[in-house]
């Protein structure tokens, strides 16, 4: 996938398995939500193929769209609609049929009951979040792609969405998020995969990465003490400053 | 942890027909239209503001005979809502990623334009409504049912006119701050051209440019509507000129249109 002449995302090939949380790590335009967004279908690859369970997303869109939810990196809702409208709108775009009472009830579950009659723009960055996923996920979709899920998010707010997402895999959904926090990595996510300029530089459990590359010079040059997965991604990526 | 089982073992979700989609966009669209009061409230006020003035002053005749005066009137707010209404709403949204969270749902595309269009041009029937009520009101200017009929389908036509400018506005023009800028900046030979195509009182010259200017086009077209008894060859040359600037300016605006402002 390019933008002109730079090319964005090149060869990437992964697999999200059922149930597992999957991390995309890699530095500021590393291609992290270029690949994302040919998943979700806001961009057109150049080559390759792209398949949500047994559906091509490149020949069948709408119907790969319905088997994932999205939680983009700057989300932002129609900012003249309530809360209760938006939840509203998107239920019905995934073909979701709530009743006033079951709606309510989604709200409550996110702690947002009292919020109902709000807009988008008066909820506070984690309270904005925990709508944005419980709306990706109103359909019980097989895949959730997360785009800096808990980026601005204080550590409670932060906290709180992981156990959100882990009971999301715990029944049974795969979930793809890419983050720029390693502790959020190694937390969270059962496998990582480390890219940079477009490409995908390793993939493996947290815990693995850090056993193969614990002896990599580039890794221990950077390391203070115990290797972690940040000395592990600075050594892969490099130290120069992203923009 | 996990199983080395590739995502499939979920029932699979069905995507929802282009029709609910539209329906449920159209639902929300229309609830942020009528929650913007004072944008209804002015999308009708300039054209009334307008009709009284043109009835009220004293050389008003020098507009042409009341039902182009009406015709005016209405064109003024058609261009208004298409050029300068939709246009900023579209890259406003467009800029808080609005559009971007619609598309990563399984609605096509063409359902989340083409529900805003829809409440746009719903809104340009409502305005022209209470122009031609206020006309009444105020100028005694009655229709036939056939004129009143015909007027609402000719502004169906000039909606799809300004409403093709706006898109086209909208997607050359990505960033909102320059958009309004710029609608301004457009709107005013658009009314302005509008107003002497069918005077002389600049000149030929201009009359004749004014004439087949959008604007021009269309209020000529809205005064044959009114009045079908005088539907003549222009009437068709200018129901002909509103098509052309419809596909150009559609076809500009589709070609050129982004969905994010970066």
């Amino acid at each position: 996938m390019s933008y002109g002449s730079t090319v964005a995302v090149d060869s990437v090939d992964l697999e999200v398995w059922a149930g597992e949380i999957f991390g995309l790590l890699g530095p500021n335009g590393a291609g992290k939500t270029s690949a994302l967004s040919a998943i979700e279908g806001l961009l057109r690859p150049d080559a390759g193929s792209i398949m949500v369970g047994d559906v091509d997303a490149r020949s069948h869109p709408l119907e790969a769209k319905a088997q994932m939810g999205v939680q983009l990196q700057s989300t932002s809702f129609h900012a003249d609609l309530t809360i209760l409208e938006i939840v509203r709108l998107y239920a019905g775009l995934y073909g979701v049929k709530l009743s006033e009472s079951q709606l309510r009830e989604r709200l409550s579950g996110i702690h947002l009951q009292d919020e109902g009659s709000k807009r988008f723009r008066e909820l506070s960055g984690g309270q904005q979040q925990r709508l944005s996923l419980m709306i990706s996920t109103i359909h019980d979709p097989p895949l959730a792609l997360l785009d800096e899920p808990t980026a601005g998010l204080d550590p409670q707010s932060r906290r709180q969405l992981w156990d959100r997402i882990e009971g999301f895999r715990k029944e049974g959904h795969s979930i793809l998020l890419t983050t720029h926090s390693m502790e959020e990595a190694q937390a969270v996510c059962d496998r990582v995969a480390i890219m940079d300029h477009g490409k995908i530089l390793a993939v493996d459990t947290p815990a693995a990465l850090i056993t193969l590359h614990r002896d990599d010079p580039r890794v221990r040059k950077v390391a203070h003490g115990d290797v972690t997965l940040e000395d592990v991604f600075i050594g892969l990526t490099g130290r120069e400053l992203r923009d | 942890m996990t199983d080395d089982v590739p995502a499939t073992v979920r029932p699979r979700a069905i995507a929802i027909s282009s029709w609910t989609s539209l329906k449920v966009l159209l639902r929300a669209d229309a609830a942020v239209q009528m929650r913007n009061k004072r944008s209804i409230v002015l999308s009708s006020a300039l054209p009334l503001i307008q009709l009284y003035a043109l009835f009220a002053v004293k050389r008003s005749t020098l507009f042409g005979d009341p039902r182009l005066r009406v015709a005016l009137c209405i064109t003024l707010g058609v261009i208004t809502l298409g050029v300068l209404g939709y246009s900023m709403a579209v890259a406003r949204d467009r800029e808080h990623g609005v559009f971007q969270r619609l598309r990563v749902t399984p609605a096509p595309t063409w359902t989340i334009m083409c529900s805003r269009l829809a409440v746009q041009v719903a809104a340009m029937l409502v305005m022209a409504i209470v122009v031609l009520v206020a006309a009444y009101a105020i100028g005694g200017v009655a229709l036939s049912l056939g004129g009143y009929v015909l007027t609402l389908v000719a502004v169906l036509l000039g909606a799809g006119v300004f409403l093709s400018i706006g898109q086209a506005v909208a997607g050359l023009i990505r960033s909102a701050d320059t958009l309004n800028a710029t609608g301004r900046f457009i709107l005013l030979p658009l009314i302005g051209l509008s107003l002497f195509g069918h005077s002389d009182v600049l000149g030929t010259t201009v009359e004749y440019i004014s004439r087949w200017s959008p604007g021009g086009a269309f209020s000529s077209l809205l005064a044959g509507a009114m009045n079908p008894s005088t539907w003549s060859g222009e009437t068709w040359a200018a129901f002909l000129a509103s098509l052309a600037y419809t596909a150009v300016f559609a076809g500009a605006g589709i070609r050129w249109f982004r969905w994010t402002a970066r």
